[in-house]
This record gives structure tokens, C-alpha cells and sequence, in this order.
């Protein structure tokens, strides 16, 4: 909207295209070094995943584990319990018969009857063999048995030795393994009578192989386990267990049972998770979805990014693009300017009595040339043309018709034509059958020194006349537009004008406004008119800059003159 | 760049010879084009007439009008029927009430 000259256009377009060029080999050299998000962050963002998994894991491992430590604590001690009743089973037969062969001198009938309820084959009673032995100066002697003899009858040597420790016990003394085809482990307890000690010895056999199981429906099902007799957990000591090989590795739990003057050695493993198989395998759960997310929140992130980037990249060509449209938009307003610049007056002719003024505006849209134009043409010292016109359209086609009406105005008043035969011989030169356009034309026709104004229109607003404080717009019959028909006529209205009258002639860009009657605008022209008392340049700026303020988008054309005194 | 008004028309062969164009929004240079090209075949057929229906038409500008003086110019009668006040405004500061019958 600025006023360029066609010397700063040579100028500032070139250059500004220089400067472009390389404002854009600078943006786009930049955004290769930028480049946005790195790629490592994805790789971070996995490692992160990963090690969060880790400890997740390691966690959770460390809590089942200890928990599995815990619930087989538990059970080991449940079952020394169970097993503690045991030997309360072993041990209250045996008491009780010593004491009855204390109490009947050794009654040997008594005894066998007694103790023969305990006595049977494997897995029927308690014992497999029971005998009642007194132990007397130095040597024990077999008073009885019932069952199968008893394997340290074998070996009196051994039994003596065995019965005098256990008469010091005073509690149930418990043999070695004893090796028999089957093995065996005895028990003795023994009375201190006041005749001397009775001994009631009993012989349990271990299971075959010492293998044995829990019933599947016993309550430590999920346990294997290992007893031992005594503290060490050799082989030889092994009493019973259900497994094939020993020593018990892995997770386990060991528990010492009181049993008589020894000591038996509890030792289980838990067969299966004893929380659950979830709780066992909750650290692999964990493990293989951290990894999955991981790898999963890398891969995403790494999509991000290069969306992120690609977007980045995008916006700034796009911002580029941009940028090189408003240029060579501006480029072309200016040139589109110029252009209209040049198809306008140089310079405004003098003469004596008057000033004259004149502008020309751009519309605010778009970067067509337009098809207004105004025109002061001094016919001699003391007469003027004043006109303005209005080509209807956009364009070089506009601009070409306004030219042509132009020079056409000035050769008819070159030879002196007055301005309704002018207009008349205008109407020939176009036709808004074949071209589309219409020409407004208002031609005022000024006599200086008569003071004396004559006005013709072609379908043009008519102009403004100020005097001492008022306005009126001249009133003559306005014949049809430019290009309607050719050889229209046009018809002439001739008013004196008052002393230091002001003349102004404009085209529609200067009061039409969308959705309001042209008189409210020329009204508006009217109150701005009157109300700044400037002199005559001054005036046309100001109109234009106050009634184009609210955005008038179509060009506007301003000629006027003032009488001086 | 370049914005494009809101206009939408109609156009209807009434009988053979009366050719009818409604017009809504707003015509001005940067929609006449379409204008003049979807009512060309109707004027080919030679109409004696040609309503312009301007009703709902809230405003038009110097090219808006130079079509219809085209289409005056190119045979047919043309009317502008169900014109605005502002309207009617206009066409009469540009001294074409004698170029087109100017309806209620």
C-alpha cells in the first residue's frame, strides 16, 4: 500500500529474491543440523524399560523365594508335630510293659499279653518284635519274646552294652540301625525295679529299601522329604525318605525331633511352589512383559520422534513455501502497483486561480491492477478537464481499457471536444458484449475564471461541492455507463460555483461499503469533508486514510481542486 | 490469495421464451465468471426474457452489473425482478434504470 516508485520496484525486487534465496538455503541447512528429537532417546527409553524390569523381577523373585523359605519353615514344623506324636506311639507300649514286668516280677505270661497287641508284621503293629530281657550283674538274658527274634539277640555282647546305657537314660533309648535282610531300628526302655532292672525291648522294621510316601492325600503331599536317626545327614543314618537320590538339594528345611536319647533329623523339599505355580512363575510373567513393553515403548518412541521430525521438517518447507509466496506476492502487488502508477498522471497541470490534488489507492485485496484512474487535463490557462473513471473488473484487461479510455479522453479534448460528445465518442470504443466491462466516467469540465462548472456522467457518483460550510453533491442527468451502447448520448449540467469552492471527484472505492446504501456513504464523505479544514492535499489523504479505514477492498481514485481566493 | 464470495444461482427455462436466474449471497469479480458461464447456454437459445431474481441478493458490485448489462446488451429483455433498495440505488446512480426493467 505504500507508494513505490517503478526506481525502488528495479531495486527491491531483485534483491528481495537474493534475499530470499538465501534465507531459505539458511533454514534449510539449519534443520539438517537441529533435527529435532534424537534417535537415542528411544534406545533410553528401552534401557530404562529394561532395567525397571530388572529390579521388578529381582523383587519379585526375592519376595517369592522368601516366602516359599517361610511356608516350608512352617510345614517342616507342622510335620515335626505329627512326627513327635509318632514316638509317643513307640514309646507308651514299651513304658507301660516295663512297668508292668517291674510290678509282677517279671511275669512273663503278663508281658506277652500286654505287648502282643503291638506286635505284628510290617505295617500292622508298632513292632515287629517284642522281648522282655533282665539286665543283672553285668549281663542281660532274654526272658521272652513275642514276633520275630530279635537281631541284637543275636549279639549278647552288644545288647548288654546297649541295656546298660539305656538303664542310665531313664527315657526310650534307641539302637543304631540295625542291619537285618530288612533293616531295623530298636527301642528299649527299661524299669529300675527294686529286684533289679527288666528291660521291655521292642524291634520296628524300616520300609523296604527305606522308600516310603506320603499318602497322596495327607496334608504334606507337596513335600518330599528325608529322616534321619541323629543329627548327620549321611546316608547310613537314613531312616525313611520317598526320594531316590539324597543328599536333598535345592530350597529345604531341616528340623531336629526329640526321640528318646537320640535324636531324629526332618529334612523336606517342597515338590511343587507351595504358594502357587502363579507365584513361582509371577518373576517370568513380569520378565517377559517388562521386556515386551520395553522393546515395545522404544519402538513407539522411536516412531514419535521420527513423526515429530517428519512433522518439523514439514512445517519448516511449508513455512519456506510460505514465506517465498508472501515474497513473490509482495513482488507482484508491487509491480501491479507500479504498473497503475505509471497509467496515471506524471504530474498535475498549473494554473492560476487553483490548486489541484489527486490520489490513487490500491484496494487492501488481492494484487490485481485495478481499473480506476483519474485525469487533470488543462485545455488551456484558464480551463480544465477533471475526470474520473472507473473500468469495471480486475486486471491487465481493466488497466489496458482505462489506458485506452485515457489517452482517448485527453486526444478528444485535445481537439477541443466538449465533455458530452467526449463521452459519446467514448461509448464506441467499448462494448460490454464483447469485452464484459463498463466504464463509469464523470468528466467536470472547469472554467476558472468564470468560475463556471460544467458536469457530464457516464453512470458515475456525482461530485462533491464544498463552500463556506456546506456540501452538495452536483446533480446532473446521468447517462448510461461506458460500453452499454454505442453512441449513447450524454447530456451536460452547467452550475456557478461559489468563491473558494473545493471540487472533489472520486470513484466508488471511496464511499461503497458492503450491505450499506451508497448515500450513507456519500453522506459519510460529506460530514469528513466539511469537518477538516486542511488544505486541499492534505484533505485527499485524509479522506482517504478515514473513510477507508474500515477496509475498503476495491481501488479508490481522488481528483479535486480548490479555488484560491 | 484470493478469497471467493458466497453465491449460489439458479437458473430455469420458465417457457421457450422467458429464461428465469436466481441469485443469492453476494456477486462481485471473484465469482461473475461462474456467473456468466452457467447462464451462456440459456442465452444461446435466444430468450426474449430474462428474469434476474436479485431477492436474496445482499450485494453486488460494477462487474456484477456490467454482467447484466451484457446480457441486456446480447438480446434478451432483461428484468431485474425483487430488487434491494441498495440495489436499486445503485443501478440508478449509474443511469442504467433505461437498460433493464427494474421489477418490484
Amino acid at each position: 500500500m505504500t507508494d513505490t516508485g517503478p526506481a525502488s520496484l528495479a531495486v527491491a525486487g531483485p534483491s528481495n529474491g537474493a534475499a530470499g534465496a538465501g534465507n531459505g538455503g539458511d533454514m534449510s541447512r539449519s534443520a539438517g543440523r537441529r533435527g529435532g528429537w534424537p534417535y537415542w532417546v528411544a534406545v533410553a527409553v528401552s534401557v530404562v524399560g529394561l532395567v525397571v524390569t530388572g529390579v521388578l523381577v529381582w523383587v519379585s523373585a526375592s519376595t517369592y523365594s522368601s516366602n516359599e523359605n517361610r511356608l516350608l519353615n512352617l510345614r517342616a514344623r507342622d510335620a515335626g508335630a505329627l512326627l513327635s506324636g509318632a514316638y509317643l506311639s513307640v514309646q507308651t507300649p514299651l513304658a507301660s510293659a516295663a512297668a508292668l514286668a517291674d510290678a509282677t516280677d517279671g511275669d512273663m505270661t503278663k508281658f506277652r499279653t500286654f505287648i502282643g497287641r503291638s506286635v505284628g508284621p510290617q505295617g500292622k503293629g508298632q513292632y515287629v518284635s517284642a522281648s522282655l530281657w533282665r539286665l543283672g550283674s553285668g549281663q542281660a538274658r532274654e526272658l521272652t519274646a513275642v514276633g520275630i527274634p530279635p537281631v541284637l539277640a543275636s549279639s549278647p555282647a552288644r545288647a548288654t552294652s546297649f541295656f546298660m546305657r539305656a538303664a542310665q537314660a531313664r527315657t526310650l533309648a534307641v539302637t543304631g540301625l540295625l542291619s537285618a535282610p530288612q533293616p531295623r531300628l530298636g527301642f528299649a526302655f527299661t524299669s529300675p525295679g527294686l529286684t533289679g532292672h527288666y528291660v521291655a525291648y521292642a524291634e520296628s522294621e524300616l520300609p523296604a529299601s527305606r522308600r516310603s510316601r506320603f499318602q497322596s492325600s495327607s496334608s504334606f503331599a507337596d513335600l518330599d522329604y528325608a529322616l534321619y536317626l541323629g543329627r548327620s545327614q549321611n546316608n547310613s543314618n537314613l531312616l525313611v525318605t520317598d526320594l531316590t537320590h539324597l543328599p536333598i538339594s535345592g530350597r529345604r528345611a531341616s528340623i531336629a525331633i526329640p526321640f528318646g536319647n537320640s535324636v531324629l533329623t526332618f529334612v523336606v523339599t517342597p515338590r511343587r511352589p507351595l504358594a502357587g505355580s502363579f507365584a513361582n512363575h509371577l518373576p517370568w510373567y513380569i520378565a517377559i512383559v517388562g521386556v515386551l513393553l520395553s522393546l515395545g515403548a522404544g519402538a513407539l518412541t522411536a516412531r514419535l520422534i521420527e513423526r515429530r521430525n517428519q512433522a518439523e521438517r514439514l512445517a519448516r518447507s511449508l513455512e519456506l513455501i510460505a514465506d517465498e509466496n508472501r515474497r513473490l506476492y509482495a513482488e507482484q502487488r508491487t509491480i501491479a502497483q507500479t504498473l497503475q502508477h505509471a497509467l496515471l498522471p506524471e504530474r498535475l497541470p498549473k494554473i492560476q486561480g487553483i490548486e489541484t490534488s489527486a490520489r490513487y489507492e490500491t484496494g487492501v485485496e488481492g494484487v490485481d491492477i485495478g481499473g480506476d484512474w483519474y485525469d487533470l487535463i488543462a485545455l488551456d490557462d484558464r480551463r480544465l478537464l477533471l475526470v474520473v473513471g472507473d473500468v469495471s473488473g480486475r486486471g491487465v484487461r481493466a488497466a489496458a481499457t482505462m489506458a485506452a479510455l485515457r489517452f482517448a479522453i485527453q486526444a478528444y479534448a485535445a481537439q477541443d471536444d466538449p465533455p458530452d460528445e467526449i463521452l459519446s465518442k467514448l461509448s464506441k470504443l467499448v462494448n460490454v458484449g464483447r469485452s464484459g466491462q463498463l466504464a463509469t466516467i464523470l468528466c467536470a469540465l472547469v472554467d476558472v475564471e468564470a468560475r463556471r462548472l460544467t458536469v457530464t456522467s457516464a453512470g458515475h457518483l456525482p461530485p462533491l461541492l464544498i463552500s463556506d460550510g456546506t456540501g452538495t453533491f452536483v446533480q446532473s442527468e446521468v447517462g448510461v455507463p461506458i460500453g452499454v451502447r454505442s453512441g449513447a448520448t450524454y447530456t451536460s449540467t452547467s452550475i456557478d460555483t461559489p468563491p473558494a469552492a473545493t471540487l472533489l471527484a472520486f470513484t466508488d472505492g471511496l464511499v461503497e461499503r458492503r450491505g450499506e446504501s451508497i448515500d450513507e456513504g456519500l453522506a459519510r464523505l460529506r460530514r469528513a469533508a466539511l469537518t477538516n479544514h486542511v488544505p486541499l492535499d492534505e484533505l485527499v489523504g485524509r479522506l482517504i486514510e478515514e473513510l477507508r479505514l474500515d477496509g475498503g477492498d476495491d481501488d479508490t481514485a481522488i481528483a479535486a481542486l480548490r479555488w484560491l481566493d | 490469495m484470493e478469497r471467493t464470495a458466497e453465491m449460489t444461482f439458479d437458473v430455469v427455462d420458465v417457457d421457450e421464451r422467458t429464461v428465469k436466474v436466481t441469485l443469492s449471497g453476494e456477486l462481485d469479480i471473484t465469482n461473475v465468471d461462474k456467473l456468466a458461464a452457467a447462464v451462456a447456454p440459456a442465452l444461446e437459445r435466444g430468450p426474449d426474457r430474462l428474469v434476474v431474481d436479485v431477492g436474496d441478493l445482499r450485494f453486488a458490485d460494477s462487474s456484477a452489473i456490467a454482467l447484466w448489462v451484457q446480457w441486456a446488451t446480447s438480446g434478451p429483455d432483461v428484468e431485474l425482478r425483487d430488487v434491494p433498495p441498495l440495489l436499486r440505488r445503485v443501478v440508478a446512480s449509474m443511469g442504467l434504470s433505461g437498460t433493464f426493467k427494474v421489477g418490484p
